[in-house]
């Protein structure tokens, strides 16, 4: 009389205790799903080649330690970048082409301002053939090479003329956009690594080249530390500056006293810095651009919050004298200038306007036009046409202001790392220059040091995945919405001193703001395939990044492919 | 603790079936609280209020029910002891007699006792559910008033509605009076809970439903020792969740259709048993059939319900006539009783089954039934088919007498059942 | 949000339902939240095929298979028998389609909702007969092809939870598959109320639609975007919300992604437009009476 109850029941009516996961339905289906991750645009788009839908996923999921790290893994700058980038990312962001672009920058100041992750997490690889690296110049791109290398492995030496590191960001970037404390964080994370930092020691001057023969590779990333002048009437009188002096003194610490008005010449960032500057010590500020407000390389939101706090312009405007005025004052005669054809970059020529002149008055004169590199002490072979090549040897090579690229933080930034890959690379015995094509994020030469580091370690070089479109996209699934308005400092309080403009995203915000991501190409565990599939056949493991799927049920509807608003799932 | 095999029917549905009994029986749970004085006494009163008494004696949980005449006062007086908190449990006031038996499985599927009452064209309306709840092997039990099917309409007595439900898998009881009412819900209980197939309990409208007769309440205690709690094995489970009664295939099918007709052969036994026990406790039994006076009798009237009364008193005049007539109660139609009636009427030589019943393009249906049970005994006797009652329509014991002599004129069967009219 | 999705296979895989089945997408979701606890009821429609046929079935709580005009009743009658033996913990779910809720099982329907008796019935409306081949239901929309209306359902579809708000029930709220958090918290929310919860549960059907096997949640969404189908609850019958601020798209935007409506005029669409406007303000203004 042993009878289970199971059984028991079953002798007075049918019950169905087994499950139909037995019935191999996924034998119906001729197309199964199958992970296609791609490149957001905005990864490609930034020079450093951060993850940014994969920083933003973390972000809001309120995992910002995890977003932290994925930034360092590809830039050791996230606070100055995410205040002083000019951030081609948001440019770039599809979700532009649905409503607004998603504030990227915004919130990578907020990561690295919030984050608390500790340096420990971030360590060298084991490196059995390491080698000696000198690095001269310890501004952003000489540390950022210095830093990747030192992941690699590698035993890095720097070299930086200054009492102090850092480069424009150090003495350039004024303490409003960029505070001083945060700079020190990020260079004291970098110099946590076996990094040796020799200030105050200029290559050429302090020692010769020569000194540096026995460092198994050299990265060379001098700033651009030469003032140039104007090259008219007057430049030498009283009260006339360049503005990377200005600057630098003011970075000092150094007492600067301006007059009641303020005139600055230019229309880069280095104009913008100087008269929001110049605002802050008191002065009126009127900024003078032979071109308009269209064709200034400055970046936007600057030259808007420039404008806010109460800088004039004056556009299509050229200098062509200085001559002292009454009062002590200055007068300078521009000429003035007309939009002409578009040059070899694209932009607008200014051409003069005949005869026509104007003069204005000021109790000072600052010029901000375009710094240049001292290059004396470099070998000769290594410069052509008054920089340097990015990789004149294939144990020499170069980055920042030095070289033939655009003058930006981040793209410093990307030389740096670009340089610490090739050098780890030809130290391998590995010179095949195909290989950085495969760590590429995107096509236009953004390199992932994550790619880096899983293919190196295999030494499976993929191909790079493709890069997202809008195309792709299925914006059914996100609802239109606005970027958020990001707090600044009142106008008064923030002329007031140099404290910063910009105050940041509170939490909801930098929640929101991230949500907003359409993580294109990136999985971010929106659960879409989750939900939506028929079978339950899908498992997603958020903290495993897995996604698996359950090919003996699934009956290829296709629904998951459809669904996922990013095309990460793709039916093959 | 009594021999678990106390009650247990002579099983001709293998081991499997037994051990069903067997651990069911082990598994007894003792009957729980005492029932209001009020009720456990001696009173007056209709076949409704009786079969109302019988579903609170039983303790029975959950009561779902729609009103039809006449019914409505099984369901009115349940609900107000619902109300008062004599009935300790759920009235479900559907909006159907279709969601009623619904709801009634479903509950009973949860493992608790059921009850519904309805008529007519409640019945029918249930239909559908009736062999859902023999698949399913609750034991729902239910009160039926017979009454007739429309059209035309008309609220009075006549069995085709219940009758018309015999291959629905019920157990089918038919009750002369309202204490065989009473008595007959709480047997009722007793073996569909032991097979696993619902009851129904057919009393005719007004003859037996509104008659108002002495009818002797048991006492709590004794129905208590009477009816164990129930206890099913196939119920749902969330520790270990199955899926009842899904779609099978046809061997499958015919496998539970077949186990289930196995159940139902045993209630024989079955109800025979819980019939004997019920007399040691109550005094009182009935039988599947029960024969009166048959021993020398030369014409046996057949008789199901309220009209088996009128033809005891109708025997008893052509007795005192000095005519040789016997009477034969059939008290349970499902499973038909086919071997004890074989038993009781082999060897007799004239049968007059009165129905109060038709089936249209055969005839009665109690003579139907027991035409074929009677069909291989070797002295079989003949057999005439009267409809009389039809329609609520009176039969007298003269009508009973009319039937008796017409019979005894006769020598050969009609082809077609004789129907009594009065002139 | 993400992290407090349970994986929980209740609704395991190896049914039947066709590739893309809009409605074993909304049982997923729909038992996910129930969770164990769970006794559900199906009745015979698209369910009983995904059901699974014995031994095995899909379904990962106890489940009864009752007959199609009597879900709710079943329910009911599950839930009164575990009442009576305390079993507080345990919920019983009925599962029904748009045929045994609209027309065949409506009468029962409404006699649970007026006893109040304590299920969650939740309605899987994939707008015609499906399980039998695709006939029309009082669910159909109009002007959509079915086997049974070959030129186009000539009425309206019913509107179902006017009538369960008639019932003055504690909770009714319309979802679909395409707003799955949506639905999910509906669940939990009718989960803590006791008595009659009703969820009218739009489920797309690739095969009785006429439409791809990937696009289900998409046209769950356009349905809702376009208004055809608003996201709303009622409460006792009296208070109305709008739980989800519709794109207002033009109904083309969702009757043309469909084979059934494909013979679709102009003045059809515009009239389904007109039909769909006309009962936005009517759910609007309902929304508003109680702020």
């Amino acid at each position: 009389m042993n009878i289970p109850t199971d059984s028991l029941c079953e002798l007075v009516i049918p019950i169905s205790y087994g499950s139909t996961a037995v019935i191999e339905t996924g034998k119906w289906g001729f197309q199964k799903p199958d992970t296609n991750l791609l490149t957001a645009p905005c990864q490609e788009a930034c020079p450093a080649g951060i993850n940014i839908p994969e920083v933003l996923y973390f972000i809001s999921e309120g995992r910002k330690d995890e977003a932290l790290f994925s930034m360092l893994m590809e830039n050791p700058f996230p606070g100055a970048c995410g205040r002083a980038c000019f951030h081609p990312c948001e440019a770039n962001c599809i979700r532009a082409q649905y409503d607004e672009s998603v504030s990227i920058q915004a919130l990578e100041k907020y990561v690295s301002d919030r984050a608390s992750v500790q340096i420990e997490k971030i360590q060298p690889i084991a490196n059995e053939s390491a080698k000696r690296i000198a690095v001269v110049g310890g501004g952003p791109s000489g540390l950022s090479c210095a830093y990747f290398l030192s992941l690699l492995g590698h035993r890095v030496t720097i070299f930086e003329a200054k009492r102090e590191p850092g480069g424009v960001l150090r003495w350039g970037v004024p303490e409003y956009r960029l505070p001083k404390s945060i700079l020190r964080k990020e260079i004291r994370r970098i110099l946590s690594l076996p990094i040796e930092m020799k200030t105050g020691v200029r290559v050429g001057r302090d020692i010769p080249f020569e000194d540096l023969d026995h460092f198994d590779a050299i990265f060379l990333s001098p700033g651009a530390g030469l003032n140039p002048s104007l090259g008219i009437e007057g430049e030498g009188l009283k009260k006339v500056w360049k503005g990377g002096e200005f600057l630098e003194r003011i970075n000092s610490k150094e007492k600067v006293i301006l007059g009641k008005e303020t005139l600055v010449v230019g229309g880069g960032n280095t104009a913008i810095d100087v008269a929001r500057s110049a605002l802050r010590l008191g002065s009126q500020v009127t900024l003078a651009y032979r071109r308009t407000r269209n064709e200034m390389p400055a970046i936007r939101d600057e030259i808007h919050e420039a404008e806010e706090e109460g800088v004039r312009f004056e556009f299509l405007v050229q200098p062509v004298k200085i001559h002292p005025g009454k009062k002590k004052r200055l007068a300078v005669k521009f000429q003035r200038m007309k939009l002409g054809g578009p040059d070899a970059t694209g932009r607008s020529r200014a051409l003069p306007v005949k005869g026509e002149f104007l003069t204005l008055e000021t109790d000072g004169l600052i010029t901000a036009v375009g710094e240049r590199v001292e290059l004396a002490w470099v070998p000769k072979p290594f410069v052509k046409n008054d920089l340097i090549g990015l990789n004149p040897s294939p144990r020499v090579f170069a980055g920042g202001d030095a070289v033939d690229q655009p003058r930006t933080i981040v793209t410093a930034i990307a030389a740096g790392k670009k340089a610490a890959i090739s050098m780890d690379l030809s130290l391998r015995g590995n010179s095949d220059k195909a290989l950085l094509s495969r760590i590429r994020a995107g096509k236009k030469g953004s390199l992932s040091m994550a790619s880096y580091l899983s293919m190196r370690e295999g030494e499976k070089w993929l191909e790079p995945k493709g890069v997202a479109t809008y195309q792709q996209m299925n914006p059914i699934y996100f609802k239109a919405s606005h970027r958020v308005k990001i707090r600044k400092r009142s106008r008064a309080k923030s002329l007031k001193k140099f404290s910063e403009v910009n105050m940041g995203l509170r939490p909801e915000e930098a929640r929101l703001s991230a949500q907003r991501c359409f993580s294109c190409g990136t999985c971010n565990y929106c659960y879409n395939c989750y939900f939506f599939c028929p079978e339950g056949a899908v498992s997603l493991d958020p903290f495993l990044k897995t996604r698996t799927v359950d090919f003996d049920h699934c009956k290829g509807c296709g629904t998951c492919a459809k669904a996922c608003p990013r095309a990460v799932v793709e039916m093959r | 603790m009594r021999d678990l095999r106390e009650g247990l029917p002579e099983s001709r549905g293998g081991d499997e079936i037994k051990s069903v009994w067997f651990v069911l029986l082990c598994c007894r749970a003792e009957v729980i609280t005492g029932l209001s004085e009020e009720i456990a006494m001696k009173e007056f009163m209709t076949g409704n209020h009786a079969v109302a008494h019988a579903v609170v004696l039983c303790r029975t949980p959950l009561i779902a029910a729609y009103p039809i005449t006449p019914q409505t006062a099984i369901y009115e007086k349940l609900s107000e002891w619902e109300a008062s908190g004599i009935l300790k449990g759920i009235m479900m006031r559907t909006e159907s007699e279709h969601s009623a038996m619904a709801s009634c499985i479903a509950a009973s599927l949860t493992g608790v006792r059921t009850f519904t009452a309805t008529s007519s064209q409640g019945l029918a309306l249930m239909h559908e559910m009736l062999h859902f709840a023999a698949g399913c092997r609750t034991p729902v039990v239910m009160a039926n008033v017979n009454r007739l099917l429309a059209a035309p309409w008309g609220f009075w007595a006549d069995q085709l509605d219940s009758l018309s439900q015999r291959d629905t898998g019920w157990i089918q009881f038919y009750c002369e009076n309202g204490q065989e009412a009473l008595d007959s819900v709480i047997q009722a209980y007793k073996i569909a809970e032991q097979v696993y197939l619902p009851a129904m309990v057919s009393l005719e409208a007004f003859f037996v439903s509104h008659f108002m007769e002495p009818v002797d309440v048991p006492e709590q205690e004794e129905v208590d020792r009477f009816l164990p709690a129930i206890h099913l094995p196939h119920k749902f489970d969330i520790e270990k969740p199955g899926f009842l009664v899904p779609v099978v295939s046809s061997e499958l099918y015919r496998k539970y259709r077949h186990m289930a007709q196995t159940s139902m052969d045993s209630v024989k036994e079955v109800a025979l048993r819980a019939d004997l026990e019920f007399k040691e406790i109550f005094g009182r039994g009935y039988g599947i059939v029960e024969t009166v006076m048959m021993d020398d009798a030369e014409v046996v009237i057949v008789t199901a319900g309220s009209i088996t009364s009128t033809a005891r008193v109708a025997v008893k005049i052509l007795r005192e006539k000095g005519y040789r007539v016997g009477l034969l109660k059939i008290r349970l139609f499902r499973p038909f009783p086919a071997e004890a009636l074989q038993k009781a009427l082999g060897g007799k030589r004239k049968i007059a089954v009165i129905d109060r019943n038709n089936s249209m393009g055969s005839g009665g249906i109690f003579c139907q039934e027991l035409r074929a049970a009677l069909v291989h005994s070797p002295d079989r006797p003949v057999t005439f088919s009267y409809i009389a009652g039809i329609g609520g329509t009176d039969v007298t014991p003269e009508v009973i007498q009319k039937i008796v002599f017409d019979a005894m004129g006769r020598d050969e069967p009609e082809e077609k059942p004789i129907w009594v009219m009065e002139e | 949000m993400a992290s407090s999705v349970q994986e929980l296979n209740l609704l395991r895989p190896g049914h039947a339902a066709c590739a893309g089945c809009g409605l074993a997408i909304g049982m997923k979701l729909v038992l996910e939240v129930m969770g164990p606890r769970t006794v559900a009821v199906i009745v015979p429609s698209c369910e009983g095929a995904i059901g699974g046929v014995y031994p095995n079935t899909s379904y990962g709580v106890p489940t009864f298979h009752s007959a199609f005009e009597i879900a709710a009743p079943t329910a009911a009658g599950i839930a009164n028998g575990l009442k009576i033996q305390g079993r507080d913990d345990i919920q019983v779910l009925a599962f029904a389609g748009d045929g045994g809720t609209f027309d065949i099982g409506l009468q029962s329907l409404s006699g649970v909702a007026k006893n109040n008796d304590d299920i969650l019935y939740v309605c899987l409306d994939n707008e015609a007969y499906m399980n039998t081949g695709i006939q029309v239901s009082s669910a159909t929309p109009s002007y959509a092809w079915t086997n049974t209306t070959p030129e186009g359902n000539p009425r309206r579809k019913k509107n179902i939870m006017e009538i369960m708000a008639a019932h003055y029930n504690p909770y009714s709220a319309t979802a679909t598959i395409g707003y799955p958090r949506d639905l999910q918290q509906k669940i939990t929310k009718a989960k803590g109320i006791r008595g009659t919860k009703f969820i009218h549960l739009l489920v797309p059907c690739p095969t009785g639609w006429r439409t791809p096997s990937d696009i289900s949640p998409e046209l769950s969404i356009l349905a809702v975007e376009t208004n055809v189908f608003p996201l709303y609850e009622v409460e006792e019958g009296r208070k109305y919300t709008i739980n989800h601020e519709p794109r207002r798209l033009p109904v083309q935007a969702y009757l043309l992604k469909q084979g059934r409506f494909k013979h679709l005029g102009e003045e059809q669409i515009r009239q389904v437009q007109r039909d769909v406007d006309e009962e936005w303000e009517k759910l609007k203004h309902r929304a508003s009476l109680q702020g």
